[in-house]
């Protein structure tokens, strides 16, 4: 029965207009029941709400005192403009010495220098810290495996790992698939594929990024900066770079067949940082035919050839006699390379001939070659160190010492030579076969390991033994080679090794090769220095 | 300034030192045997550690005051000097 109230957007109206008609009616109240029942037989009851019936009902109700609202405006009338910006933090240098008190400084150093003399002297006698050592991390034991990785459908083929390489940011490990005794190569059709480690649901038979080849692959390096760009390069002699970030198109860069390209099967690709900008870098490959190139990716999709080097015979440094090559060839093929890691020019190059190549992207004079090439090739070649018993497949520049690389091939044997003279350092025989890649441990400055023909990765510390390996891993069960490995720089007890049987497997080293002891680098420096006379 | 060298030459030429950094008040380092980086980033972070210790020994024992703070690291040994003005820093490679 109520009226329509105004419609008003404030429902408080509402209830307003519904308590005042309320409020106007009378209480209500119960007809009365009569008091006691007369008219009917049986028991009397006193009703004793009757009384009750009387009181009248209350409506009670509360409200919230209305809200006061006002309008009112506002408007800038003044404005200013202003930017912000930060500004590199200047580097605090050591104050120039005209700054500061001299006598004050003077006085501070008399009044310290005999406490400090004392404190040093008792630290050079004291035997106090002998053998202590303490335990940050969990100690792990043993060798394991991590991960066992393939792709079916290149196993499936036959293909054997022949590349592997870890990104920048140490998550992601590439593996290159090819053959490494050149089979049918010419309608072999080869595949890189790339695993997540750190991703959840990781599944090693599923790579999270899978690209197509034209020809195998042989040899793999990410870019030491971008996660997601990789250089291959291939049996056909091109160098190819992709971007595993996107899977529809990942060919980002290649060297197509030109007069430039390699002729031979390319054996590595290495990433350089360009001379003045330190941020972008170049491909360096190296191949049978003789020639170190180094291409540049331009806007096209193509790479470029911005400098190219040549080993021919002839020029040769005469440091050691080297057999007279019985074809009479005179391109030097180059099967492996490694930079020195304290001059960026300099770089050691591993040949079919046995023998490992000094040499340096700094030279002037040009190659006697006759291939075509739309830069002018030049000699590289500035010393020649003892050969080994046969063609090397790898070498490796220690990051701890200068001086110091390692070599490896198919006498089974791995040498240790020092940049100053010619023989080796150290000569180890490690496999009956093949030895297939080594590699310095990026944070132990005396280990190393190595990748055989008979199945294994030998571990060697030359701290333990100079003779035997450390840890001998089993990667293969029916003794197929292992062909490649790399230690991983960001996470530094994973190592990712791949075998003839397409798997790839990422191994976790014990602390004992992570954690460096405390002379180390000192050992490493005695090691150098023992030149033979 | 003789005197301030000779004495900053026979620390540094003491048996296993690597290198002297004194720095001043404000934690900006004067002398050094060190380069740039390293130098900046020795006296950075060891005039923030020496405070911190300082302040350790004042609010155990009021009476009490920080001489001498040295670090024992499983490659060298980092002693430290502290004084109002100065702090000096020697980083000395023990015999094993």
């Amino acid at each position: 029965m109520a009226h329509d109230a105004p419609s008003s957007s404030f429902p408080l109206g509402r209830l307003l207009h519904v308590l005042r008609l309320t409020a106007q009616m009378p209480p209500p109240r119960r007809p009365p029941l009569p008091s006691h029942a007369d008219s009917l037989p049986g028991c009397f009851l006193p009703l004793s709400w009757s009384a009750c019936a009387q009181c009248c009902v209350d409506l009670k109700s509360c409200q919230t005192a209305s809200i006061v609202t006002a309008d009112a405006s506002a408007q800038v009338r003044n404005h200013a403009d202003a930017q912000v910006q930060t500004e590199a933090l200047e580097p605090v240098s050591v104050q120039p010495p005209s700054r500061c008190d001299i006598p004050r400084l003077a006085a501070f150093l008399r009044r310290v220098e005999a406490m400090v003399i004392r404190e040093l002297n008792k630290n050079w006698q004291s035997h106090a810290f002998d053998g202590f050592e303490v335990n940050w991390t969990e100690q792990q034991q043993m060798v394991s495996c991590l991960h066992t990785l393939g792709y079916p459908p290149a196993q499936a083929q036959g293909l054997h790992v022949t590349g592997i390489s870890w990104n920048s940011t140490g998550s992601v490990v590439a593996c290159a698939y090819g053959r490494v005794d050149h089979g049918d190569w010419s309608t072999l059709k080869s595949f890189v594929c790339a695993w997540n480690l750190d991703r959840r649901g990781l599944s090693p038979r599923q790579p999270s990024a899978v690209v197509e080849a034209p020809s195998a692959v042989l040899c793999l390096a990410f870019h030491p900066l971008q996660p997601s760009h990789v250089a291959g390069g291939l049996y056909s002699g091109e160098v190819l770079v992709w971007d595993l970030s996107r899977p529809e198109d990942p060919l980002l860069w290649r060297t197509g067949l030109t007069d430039d390209t390699h002729t031979d099967p390319v054996s590595q690709v290495v990433w350089l940082p360009e001379p003045g900008h330190s941020h972008r870098f170049q491909v360096l490959s190296v191949a049978t035919d003789g020639k170190v190139l180094l291409w540049q990716g331009i806007g096209t999709g193509q790479l470029q050839l911005t400098e190219g080097f040549a080993l021919v015979t002839q020029q040769l440094p005469r440091s050691t006699k080297l057999k007279k090559h019985p074809r009479g060839e005179t391109e030097v093929g180059a099967t492996a390379v490694a930079f020195s890691s304290f001059d960026p020019r300099l770089f050691i190059l591993g040949t079919e001939g046995g023998f490992p190549l000094k040499c340096s992207l700094a030279v002037g004079e040009a190659a006697l070659t006759r291939m075509p090439s739309s830069v002018p090739l030049r000699a590289p070649a500035q010393f020649t160190f003892s050969p080994h018993g046969g063609p090397i497949y790898s070498v490796s520049c220690s990051p701890f010492h200068r001086n110091l690389f390692l070599s490896a091939g198919t006498d089974g044997h791995v040498h240790l030579y020092s940049m100053l003279q010619a023989p080796p350092l150290t000569s180890l025989q490690l496999s009956l076969k093949y030895l297939f890649a080594v590699r310095w441990s990026p944070v132990r400055p005396l280990v190393f390991a190595a990748a055989s023909g008979e199945g294994d990765v030998q571990l060697f510390d030359l701290q333990k033994s100079s003779q035997k390996p450390t840890v001998s891993i089993k990667q293969t069960q029916d003794e197929s080679p292992v062909y490649c490995l790399e230690f991983n720089s960001q996470q530094t007890q994973l190592l990712a090794a791949g075998d003839a049987q397409g798997t790839v497997k990422v191994w976790q080293l014990s602390t004992e090769f992570t954690e460096q002891g405390p002379r180390e680098a000192e050992d490493l420096d005695r090691l150098a220095a023992e030149v033979a006379t | 300034m003789a005197e301030v060298e000779e004495t900053l030459k026979r620390i540094q030429s003491h048996k296993g030192v690597i290198g002297t950094v004194v720095v001043n008040a404000e934690g900006i380092p004067i002398r050094t045997t060190l380069d740039n980086s390293t130098t900046v980033q020795y006296a950075g972070l060891l005039h923030q550690l020496t405070m911190k210790a300082k302040s350790t020994v004042r609010d155990i024992d009021p009476q009490n005051d920080l001489t001498f703070l040295r670090i024992r690291s499983k490659k060298h040994e980092i002693m430290v000097a502290p004084d109002k003005e100065y702090l000096l820093i020697v980083i000395q490679n023990p015999c094993e």
